[in-house]
């Protein structure tokens, strides 16, 4: 899992990243900041806890994608856990698309595979 | 004497300052606690504090408004009024919201010296030489207890937890834990930590709940209980046990823990039953059409619906995106950003979009199958139009 998250953490405009098992353990994770695994897991998991949410309200979703200003928290739900990253740039769904290719295979090297992206 | 002291402000240095200042005044086992989020503020019960300190400003509330309100709630503590540039005016409306004494921000060693001495004399004034119950907070006892009687009676109380060092609220309401906090930290979180502090014997004042609590504790309380058990002491080195504020000075290494200050909850405010009828349409009025949306709705900062149109449950509709903006809320405060300023949900049937700006969050519900990303993006303009 660290390799893939070696790989994942030179992705252009990368923060930090992370996997979160649906045991909520974290499973892999980089950082360009300071941002701390603490941190990320509490952030992979309220993100979670979000889409939980909207599933018992009957308005499933998978990705999240969130502005804050110029900076971008995309997150977005698998079998085995959720899958987070922070992005420096804002994004429109091309930069998402081009987000879930590269970080896709990364993931799948490492038997993790995340929900069909909807948008 | 000066027992517990409240600072409600959004200068973390000077809060840092003030703090150390307020414990020189008090004894030993004084407590001044910070708090820097206003929202989150009104959630604190002023009883349990002699003394507070608040903002003539904070943030995006009027900090004398706050006063008025926290004055109502507690009429006995003391409320000092910190101001940057006090005028003639604002002097007057701190007095008239209740304020003891205004205090202009000081900004020098010298000037903290005067204003503590200016709070010595306030506090020798009228704390000194009263009593301090010593069953203020009730008997010391098992607070696991206490939640676990509390809610096998199904009762809806708000426990005032006190510990040597902290304080905090735990909220039940009808047999299950809804909420708890203390300061710098709410939620699932506080209240394991909570259980933790003084091997879980603490002291514990229970007051009957007469309103619906906010919920950011979702776990039936025995599972809460049992993970609280089950884990130990959380002791994370992330906040030190005194309550000691950590002021954030830059990039932090790699490998640092995160400070305390910046593991704060949202902003959590009392959800009032939502208005289910008369709610005003959304109107359109810029330049920007609206889109063909499913359902769209506005909710204020408190969580209650202002308006919407073609909601089929608008009491949950307004709960649902009040519940994301408080969860996103403490994803802005531990990435140490603002809050949000619009969020996408993807999903295979549906996608929302939520927009928040200071006054509220408006979220729309749009069908997967013909909803593009200029859509959504139209209505994130519509709603930027909306709040000009």
């Amino acid at each position: 899992m660290n390799k893939a998250f070696e790989q994942i953490a030179l992705i252009e405009g990368m923060i930090a990243a992370s996997f979160v098992s649906s045991e909520g353990k974290l499973l892999g994770w980089c950082s360009n900041s300071a941002i701390s695994p603490d941190t990320l897991n509490f952030i992979a998991e309220t993100c979670r806890v979000i889409l939980s949410a909207n599933r018992a309200e009957q308005r499933m979703a998978e990705t999240g994608v969130v502005a804050f200003g110029n900076r971008t928290l995309v997150f977005r739900e698998g079998e085995t856990g959720i899958f987070m990253a922070y992005l420096d740039s804002p994004t429109n769904d091309a930069v998402l698309a081009w987000l879930w290719e590269q970080v896709g295979p990364m993931l799948e090297s490492e038997g993790i595979k995340l929900n069909p992206a909807t948008a | 004497m000066l027992l517990q002291g409240l600072i409600l402000t959004s200068h973390r240095e000077y809060a840092q300052a003030m703090r150390q200042g307020l414990l020189a005044v008090g004894d030993p086992q004084s407590r001044v606690d910070v708090e820097l989020d206003a929202l989150r503020a009104m959630q604190l019960v002023p009883q349990q504090y002699g003394l507070i300190l608040l903002d003539t400003m904070l943030d995006a509330m009027d900090g004398l408004q706050l006063l008025l309100l926290l004055k109502q709630q507690a009429p006995a503590t003391k409320f000092i009024v910190v101001s940057d540039a006090p005028d003639e005016t604002s002097r007057a409306q701190a007095y008239q919201n209740g304020a003891d004494f205004l205090l202009e921000r000081p900004r020098t060693p010298e000037a903290f010296r005067t204003a503590v001495d200016a709070i010595r004399g306030l506090v020798e004034r009228h704390f000194d030489g009263e009593a301090v119950p010593d069953t203020q907070d009730g008997a010391i006892t098992s607070i696991t207890d206490i939640v676990q009687t509390r809610c096998l009676s199904g009762d809806s109380v708000l426990l005032l937890v006190r510990s040597k060092h902290q304080s905090g609220d735990i909220f039940i309401f009808r047999g299950e834990v809804f909420h708890a906090q203390y300061p710098g930290k709410s939620g699932e979180g506080a209240f394991y930590d909570m259980v933790h502090w003084d091997g879980g014997h603490l002291r514990v004042r229970a007051l009957k709940l007469s309103h619906v609590p906010p919920r950011t504790i979702e776990t039936p309380y025995r599972e809460l209980l049992d993970s609280a058990n089950k884990s130990g002491v959380l002791d994370t080195g992330l906040r030190p046990p005194t309550g000691e504020l950590l002021v954030v000075a830059g990039e932090l290494p790699l490998d640092s823990k995160v400070p305390s200050v910046v593991m704060e909850a949202p902003p959590l405010q009392q959800t009032s039953p939502a208005k289910s009828s008369k709610l005003p349409d959304i109107t359109t009025s810029g330049e920007t059409p609206i889109p063909a949306v499913n359902s769209h709705w506005k909710i204020n900062l408190m969580g209650e619906l202002v308006e919407g149109s073609q909601m089929a449950e608008p009491d949950r509709c307004a709960f649902i995106t009040y519940f994301i903006f408080r969860k996103m809320a403490d994803v802005a405060v531990a990435l140490e950003v603002d809050y949000f300023n619009d969020m996408t949900l993807l999903g295979p049937h549906l996608q929302q979009v939520l927009v928040a700006d200071n006054m509220g969050v408006r979220h729309a519900v749009f069908e997967t199958a013909w909803t593009t990303e200029d859509l959504r993006n139209q209505y994130v303009q519509w709603c930027c139009e909306q709040s000009f």
